[in-house]
């Protein structure tokens, strides 16, 4: 498979009265983008887009999805399964606009996978979002049933944000990009024979699934990944939008679909692939609450891994928690199968520091990267913009907010100044490899 | 709990539902119960279908703090 | 200028050797002994005065040595107190542990020493205070001395510290976040592919967490007659009489309880509930059974597979809840089994 992804800098996105991209300016049409994206789900009632760019006094909450606005040059849909007809991931054409993301806001009301995005300021460094310029899409629905639940689906805006992303994609579609990244994957049988001395390196993911009801969870072509069990997948795929995110996972460990889109440590093995390493591809394995399931995945990423050739493994989890166990005995089976493994998560050793900083240990796991910690917490003053709505965070049961703390008071306070753990950052331990967060003894 | 327990020389069996956990923090012998909410009687099943699967685990429990061991064991149980 | 306290033992107070170790405790005014070196490397400090307290006399009557020092200290001016070095002394880095943990309990003062990790101070200690790194033997003095005064001018500065590793001192078992250069060699996905670049070479690398070694206990022996044994049943999944008369908490508990169910053969809906917040309460509401099988325990009772049931059933609640107050809570629920000669113990958590 060969994935060619031409790229334009969005250094400034305006509204206007056409759409287009000229000199570095991303121009929407406001109102004809509107029409369409109600026009496709009547089940949104309300909708706004704002530019939020680097360095404004913005606070964004509640953040739902992040997704980079790119489009598919032979007329396939950008995420099969989802925004259109299914089709094969991994191989062709692509446009992408570089520096921005379509950034799905809630208009009023939040939920526990919902994050916070500071533009400027202190907050800024917590998410890699403040370098972007977040085209955000700020709607209501009329999802009543989950109106006040603290899970919910979000189906209606987030769908509405992976069809914005194409939208706005299509924007470049005849245009000649300023670069091109090129992943070249060659069918792992065929390989050039100067490979042959490399080692054999595979990265195992596990995407987030643990909602046993449908509709929260990470999709694979627009399946459910809670119904899934572990298959091998080209990266080239997972660059190509055969996954989007889910609603789930409390936000700092979340992998949103624009880090799908961009995983970085899929990168930074190819950057390696034919070097120090032969990228064997991807174990894409999931994350699963039953015990029997977990193992049932870990047996068959074991299994997978073995028949493969694989002589090394980097596995890497979108959550904490439960999923640590996956995380874990996924490493250590590999490790018992004679497959030395790298490991990559988050950690939660809660506000003093001293917990245990992942749910289950192994001794057998020594080579691990931690990109972050869960329970720290964040106190920051108010922001002058707020795109979304800042009670959220008091109110709908946002994972690292709350409404009441006898020391602390409330998470959102009347001044607009907040305090919150760093679980409430929009994929804030950015586990998918752009964190540059460690963990250390203090 | 069960590590100051068994400190204490009593011989304890930890019941739960994430057995991992319990290795991890490194319970002696350990039996497996069926969920969260209903350790030992999941309330979708008759009561006597309940009844037979807590009296087999409590049985198999009481049968762990019978049997000599010399690692961490999980005890497996039939129902 | 910074106020900064020394303590020294009766060698490097200069009161004598192995022969003086029982000097009781006193305070000079001013830096004598290795003070004068950390004066030297004191920035904006200085060492206002100094604590001498043979090893012995510490060692032996702790307690009353503390207190003394402690009425010395409390009303001088301190920001700073700094025990040692204490090298490979012994009972040296006991007693700096010991007077380090007590300044900054009961003063409020934070208080630093140095020792070799040779010694039983660092693990006594190493959790509940910042020891550096020491030397094996006093010709490490400067060195000591100066790892010491990095770590304390930073502090006394305002600027913030770098973490065990970097600043030279024993992990504490506290982790936390640090921001790196925000570059793309610092990031998550570079240190990764680079660290299974080394793993893959054999090349050293180094771990972001060390997982440490598993704290098992030792196995304790099986029932040798499980007929003729007593058998006590503890839950953490907050099974409580309907009114929660100890008030136990719903999450991060404090507080455990004991029922009496010598009277029960299986604990009734609406007499017992789950007060646990952790999960969805319903089905132990209906029946408390399937958390706290007294039913089942009672069955195996009436027909001789074990000798009895105790009396009683423990709560608490295992959610949220430290691993320290659980610690403790044990050990209050201890004496009431040894009292009734319970032999084996059944926990259930959820």
């Amino acid at each position: 498979m060969k994935l060619s992804i031409g790229n334009f800098y969005v250094k400034d996105v305006v509204f206007g009265e056409a759409d287009s991209f000229k000199d570095g300016i991303l121009t929407i049409n406001k109102q004809a983008a509107i029409d369409y994206l109600m026009g496709e789900d009547e089940h949104i009632t309300s909708l706004d887009i704002v530019i939020a760019r680097p360095g404004d006094d913005t606070r964004i909450v509640p953040v739902i999805e992040t997704i980079e606005p790119r489009c598919r040059m032979d007329g396939r849909t950008l995420f099969p399964g989802v925004t259109g007809d299914l089709a094969p991931c991994g191989d062709g054409e692509l446009k992408a606009f570089k520096g921005c993301c379509v950034t799905v806001v809630g208009g009023t009301w939040g939920s526990f996978g919902d994050g916070v995005i500071d533009m400027g300021g202190e907050g800024a460094k917590h998410t890699y979002w403040s370098k972007l310029i977040n085209i955000c899409m700020v709607g209501e629905t009329d999802e009543e049933d989950e109106r006040h639940e603290q899970q919910k689906t979000n189906h209606a805006l987030r769908w509405g944000g992976h069809r914005f992303a194409e939208y706005l994609g299509k924007i470049a579609k005849d245009l000649e990009p300023e670069e091109t990244e090129e992943y070249v994957f060659d069918p792992v049988l065929k390989r050039s024979p100067e490979r042959a001395g490399l080692p054999n390196v595979a990265i195992v993911l596990q995407p987030q699934s643990q909602m046993e009801t449908l509709g929260y969870n990470d999709l694979i072509y627009g399946w459910d990944m809670n119904r899934y069990i572990p298959s091998f997948v080209s990266p080239t795929e997972v660059l190509d939008g055969m996954m989007i995110s889910g609603s789930f996972m409390p936000a700092s460990s979340k992998w949103s679909t624009y880090e799908f889109q961009n995983f970085p440590t899929i990168k930074e093995l190819f950057a390696e692939d034919g070097k120090s390493l032969n990228f064997v591809g991807v174990i894409m394995s999931n994350l699963n609450v039953a015990l029997d399931q977990k193992e049932r995945s870990a047996i068959m990423v074991r299994n997978i891994a073995l028949n493969l050739g694989v002589d090394y493994c980097i596995v890497t989890e979108e959550g904490y928690g439960n999923p640590d166990a996956d995380y874990v005995r996924c490493q250590v089976i590999l490790e018992d199968a004679g497959i030395p493994v790298v490991g990559i998560s988050n950690e939660c050793t809660g506000r003093d520091g001293k917990s245990q900083p992942l749910v289950t240990l192994d001794e057998k796991l020594v080579a691990l990267v931690s990109s972050g910690n869960v329970s720290e917490l964040s106190e920051l003053p108010a922001c002058k913009t707020v795109i979304g709505c800042l009670e959220a965070m008091n109110r709908d049961g946002m994972s690292g907010s709350w409404g009441y703390d006898e020391i602390l008071g409330k998470s959102a306070r009347d001044d607009g100044s907040i305090i919150m753990e760093d679980n409430n950052w929009f994929c804030g331990d950015h586990i998918s490899g752009f964190s540059v967060k460690t963990m250390v003894e203090m | 709990m069960v590590k100051e327990v068994e400190r204490a020389g009593f011989p304890i069996v930890q019941m739960c539902n994430l057995i991992p956990v319990a290795t991890t923090v490194g319970a002696n012998r350990m039996v497996p119960t069926i969920s969260i909410p209903y350790p030992l009687g999941d309330p979708n099943t008759p009561k006597d279908v309940q009844w037979k699967l807590r009296y087999h685990r409590v049985g198999v429990a009481l049968d762990a703090l019978a049997t000599d061991i010399t690692e961490q064991t999980v005890f497996k149980v039939k129902i | 200028m910074k106020n900064v306290i020394l303590y020294l033992n009766q060698f490097f107070g200069g009161v004598g050797g192995e022969d003086k170790a029982d000097q009781e405790p006193y305070i000079v005014e001013g830096a004598i002994g290795p003070g004068l070196a950390f004066n030297a490397a004191l920035k904006d400090a200085q060492i206002t005065h100094t604590v001498v307290c043979g090893d012995n006399f510490m060692g032996s009557n702790t307690d009353e040595a503390v207190r003394r020092i402690m009425e010395m200290l409390k009303d001088k001016p301190m920001d700073f107190f700094i025990a040692g070095p204490a090298f490979q002394a012994g009972r040296y880095t006991v007693a700096c542990g010991n007077i380090c943990k007590a300044v900054m309990e009961q003063l409020g003062v934070p208080a630093v020493t140095s020792m070799n990790e040779e010694t039983p101070g660092v693990n006594m200690f190493k959790k509940d205070m910042i020891i550096f790194k020491g030397g094996n033997s006093a010709a490490k003095m400067r060195k000591d001395v100066g790892t010491i005064c990095k770590y304390v001018n930073k502090v006394l500065a305002g600027e913030p510290t770098g973490g065990a590793d970097a600043e030279g001192y024993f992990p504490r078992g506290i982790r936390h976040e640090l921001f790196l250069e925000d570059k793309r060699e610092n990031t998550a996905a570079y240190r990764g592919v680079q660290m299974l670049i080394k793993k893959m070479n054999k090349l050293p690398y180094q771990t972001e967490l060390v997982i440490p070694k598993k704290d098992v206990v030792p196995i304790a022996p099986a029932v040798k007659d499980l007929s003729k044994a007593v058998i006590a049943m503890l839950n953490t999944g907050g099974i409580v009489p309907v009114d929660n008369p100890d008030r136990i908490q719903s999450a991060s508990a404090t507080r455990w309880g004991r029922y009496d169910i010598s009277k029960m053969d299986r604990l009734a809906k609406g007499e017992f509930k789950t007060i646990h917040a952790g999960f969805d309460p319903a089905a132990a509401n209906e029946d408390p059974n399937v958390i706290m099988p007294i039913d089942a325990m009672r069955a195996y009772e009436k027909e001789g597979k074990i000798g009895r049931l105790h009396p009683w059933f423990y709560t608490t609640v295992g959610t949220g809840t430290t691993e320290a107050e659980a610690s403790r809570m044990a050990k209050e629920i201890i004496p009431f089994l040894q009292e009734d000669h319970v032999d084996a113990v059944i926990m259930i958590s959820t």
